[in-house]
């Protein structure tokens, strides 16, 4: 690593403060970042240490409405383990917590450093290439190159993939983030965290150079939704996915009312894909319909030379999910 | 605000004070190995993705090759120098040895710390559960079996049981 000057922020304000000077990076537990750091790939002149606010950003606190709000500190295990998410309505939120990675990364891992974590492409990831992506190199290694673990879709002239697995959970029930930029907090939903056209010279996320995020606000769901979250991984632990499938659904009556549908670690930001929940309304739950749903989900998929089975396993995790739900 | 550079910082590292110059930038597992000389830690692969760097900081078991020593300061650091009591080992250890539960060795210091935590948090630990606990350590030596034998048999003893094992666990089948 390239030596820092380490900053441990009093306040919030005093870490926008710090946080804005040119070659600061915020850290939060630093394991994406400490890795990035150690490759060399990120030579921050100033590490701005969040973990001295852990005492004001870490906690689950359910609202008076029976939404969630969640500090930007809070451990993934703290998710994983935490009674206000037992309900089923937050099932998607749970597993997604509690699938990732190890329990030793769970144990530290913060819920906002998971969602913006850099893209986990071997081409980005190491120093000794040059990717369009963040590092001034010519074109995307991976279009061409070992991509089997890329995008299938989403794609324009990059096609690294998006390796949390927090952001399907949590779009899928719709939550939304605090930020905190200089002395101005402001509150959006987390769909305009990620950019809409994933552009190679744009990052994973859309915040500005010293905005933190403070919260993570899941809203109250619909009455009687239930939510679920399932990937596809090469190993039983340690791996991020190849694909991941996130839905929050209301059955009533035998039919289903309202349905959302994200899709995971398939494109260079997590995919909403309101099109393809919509096919699911008014319908009773089958394995005729959730085939159908999961082909409408890969419909747009066009696959790189190495990943052609991220369609065929993706709509398998599309099922799996949908018939986790309305079990 | 830490400058870069060597800053002298004193830790807590198995239950003692332990003063140490370092340099501001090193991970956890570089300080623990290489300044202060615990070199029961092991260097794995230094990417999240072994658990070999095992230590526990205030009972919780993390990766030390992904945290900056500077965040270890003021909390209690707990590395396998601190699981033997003076010349009595550890439960676990000694189940370890006598269930052949280490081959090289390599992954074992980081085995103990994360089911040291485990048993402290689940005294009766379900094999399902020690899978779980111990899912972010690698071993490619044992298959893991009498690892999972070795940690129900240390849980064991510390509930004041003293089961035999069973033969194939010892000579195999
Ligand atoms: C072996 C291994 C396997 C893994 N498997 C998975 C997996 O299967 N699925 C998955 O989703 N993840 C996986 N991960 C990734 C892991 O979940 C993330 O690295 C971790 O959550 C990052 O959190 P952190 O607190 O360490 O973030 P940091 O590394 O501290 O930060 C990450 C980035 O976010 C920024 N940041 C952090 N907090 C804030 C904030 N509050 N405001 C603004 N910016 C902020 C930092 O500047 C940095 O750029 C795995 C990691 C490892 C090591
Ligand atoms: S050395 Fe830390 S996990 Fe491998
Ligand atoms: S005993 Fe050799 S790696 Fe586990």
């Amino acid at each position: 690593m390239k030596p820092f000057t380490y900053i441990l922020p009093r306040s919030l304000p005093e870490a926008a403060t710090a946080a804005a000077r040119k070659g600061a990076q915020l850290k939060a537990a630093g394991i994406d970042l400490i890795d990035r750091m150690k490759e060399r790939i990120e030579t921050p002149s100033e590490v701005v240490n969040l973990l001295s606010l852990k005492g004001e950003l870490s906690y689950i606190k359910s609202e008076r409405d029976s939404g969630l709000r969640i500090g930007a500190l809070t451990t993934l295990n703290d998710l994983e383990l935490d009674a206000a998410l037992g309900a089923a309505q937050f099932g998607a939120l749970r597993e997604a917590a509690g699938r990732t990675a190890t329990p030793l990364v769970r144990n530290r891992a913060t819920i906002v450093g998971n969602l913006l974590q850099v893209t986990r492409c071997w081409y980005l990831r190491s120093a000794a290439f040059g990717c369009l992506h963040g590092k001034k190199g010519p074109a995307c290694l991976a279009m061409t190159g070992e991509n089997r673990y890329h995008s299938v879709m989403g794609y324009f002239d990059c096609v690294r993939v998006h390796p949390s697995n927090l952001a399907p959970a949590l779009l899928a029930l719709d939550a939304e983030f605090t930020s905190q930029l200089g002395d101005r907090q402001s509150r959006r939903k987390l769909s305009e965290l990620f950019p809409k056209e994933a552009r190679a010279m744009l990052a994973e996320h859309t915040l500005l150079p010293g905005e933190i995020v403070t919260a993570i606000h899941v809203p109250a769901q619909p009455a009687n939704a239930r939510s679920a979250y399932r990937e596809s991984r090469e190993k039983l632990s340690f791996d991020w996915a190849t694909t991941a499938c996130a839905a929050r659904i209301v059955v009533e009556g035998g039919k289903i009312r309202t349905a959302t549908l994200v899709l995971g670690a398939v494109a260079p930001v997590p995919m909403p894909m309101p099109e393809a929940a919509k096919l699911l309304i008014g319908e009773a739950p089958s394995d005729e319909l959730f085939q159908k749903v999961a082909n409408a989900a890969y419909q747009s998929a066009v696959p790189l030379s190495q990943n052609v089975y991220k369609v065929q396993v993706g709509k398998a995790v599309v099922r799996e999910t949908l018939h986790a739900i309305t079990r | 605000m830490i400058d870069p550079g060597k800053v002298l910082a004193t830790f807590c590292i198995n239950g003692e004070e332990q003063a140490c110059a370092f340099v501001s930038h090193r991970t956890l597992l570089e300080v623990l190995r290489e300044d202060l000389q615990l070199t029961g830690t092991k260097h794995g692969c230094e990417l999240g993705e072994c658990g070999a760097c095992t230590v526990q900081i205030n009972g919780v078991p993390v990766l030390s090759c992904l945290m900056l020593a500077v965040d270890a300061i003021g909390q209690q650091i707990r590395t396998v120098e601190g699981l033997a009591d003076g010349p009595a080992l550890h439960p676990l250890q000694d189940a370890f040895a006598d269930l052949g539960a280490a081959q090289c060795g390599y992954c074992t210091p980081g085995l103990l710390m994360t089911a040291e935590a485990l048993i402290a948090r689940d005294p009766c630990p379900s094999r399902e559960a020690i899978k779980q606990g111990l899912a972010g350590n690698l071993c490619r030596c044992t298959g893991y079996l009498k690892i999972f034998e070795a940690v129900e048999l240390a849980a064991a003893r510390m509930r004041g049981e003293n089961p035999v094992p069973k033969r194939e666990t010892i000579y195999g089948s």
